[in-house]
């Protein structure tokens, strides 16, 4: 009788290589978090006063939008898992429109996130304003970026699934566009509470 | 079992809605934050072993993320209260 730590995976789901991308960008992010965290703790009412600016029912439904976005991804992969031969295109067909939701998830993100620095620009506010605004920049900023990213990549991983490309055998593409979106989640996770509500 | 992300997603959304009224309604304290950081622990464990899908792989990949999400939370925790 094997142990069920026999049963599982030795390797992660997708391709090795995006692990490597995953681990370093949640020890950047992590060394930011921190920084922030130990930084708000030389001025507290600063950084209270500034997050005052910050709007947080957006920050609230960009969380949701993101987890959301997670689960429609997760979907998919979930297909991918149970595919057979005999079902591959539709398979592939049904994946592909859990990632139109997922894409659609992704977009709103970036348009609530942009209208977001398009207040705080408006206001005058830049990275040099003071610690607080210094820290929430790059990290909304940084983290918009990789959004983009991720979106682009479900959009390729969507343009494949229309072309049933995926297989039984290999549909490792699909589950590497997915993990880095999970990590995109798993980032804003942190993100939320710790900029938008902890003071 | 078959439903496991739909509660995942449930679980997800109701601690973010606790976490958002904490912040809006200012009841937000001292001591709810160290509950805010154990609810974000908590989310960040969900999407990595559910979504990400790393309860089914080897330990010593799947407890990355977790050891990762661990010392953030309690690194945060120690700027707040120390």
């Amino acid at each position: 009788m094997p142990s069920v730590e026999a049963l599982k995976e030795k390797y992660p789901p997708g391709d090795f290589g995006v692990w490597i991308i995953i681990y370093v960008e949640l020890l950047t992010f992590g060394l930011f978090f921190v920084g922030y965290a130990f930084s708000r703790r030389e001025n507290i009412e600063m950084f209270n006063s500034s997050q005052l600016m910050l709007n947080q029912t957006s920050g609230f439904i960009n969380t949701f939008i993101l987890i959301t976005s997670s689960y429609f991804v997760a979907k998919g992969v979930a297909l991918m898992r149970t595919m057979r031969e005999q079902n591959q295109a539709a398979a592939n067909a049904e994946a592909s429109r859990w990632l139109k939701f997922a894409i659609a998830c992704g977009v709103a993100f970036l348009f609530i996130k942009f209208s977001e620095f398009y207040y705080i620009f408006g206001e005058g506010i830049t990275l040099s304003t003071n610690k607080f605004f210094m820290f929430y920049l790059l990290l909304t900023m940084f983290h918009f970026m990789h959004v983009f990213l991720g979106t682009i990549i479900l959009f390729n991983v969507h343009q494949r699934t229309k072309a049933a490309a995926y297989t039984p055998e290999d549909y490792r593409g699909f589950e590497s566009g997915a993990s880095y979106w999970h990590m995109v989640d798993l980032l804003w996770i942190v993100l939320f509470p710790l900029v938008y509500i902890i003071r | 079992m078959k439903k496991i992300l739909e509660i995942v997603w449930i679980v997800l959304v109701l601690l973010t809605i606790f976490a958002y009224l904490l912040g809006y309604l200012e009841l937000i304290d001292t001591s709810l934050v160290a509950v805010l950081l154990g609810t974000t622990f908590i989310k960040g464990a969900l999407v990595s072993d559910c979504f990400m899908g790393l309860r089914n792989v080897a330990l010593r990949y799947r407890i990355i993320p977790i050891i990762w999400l661990f010392f953030v939370i309690i690194l945060i925790a120690i700027a707040y209260y120390f």
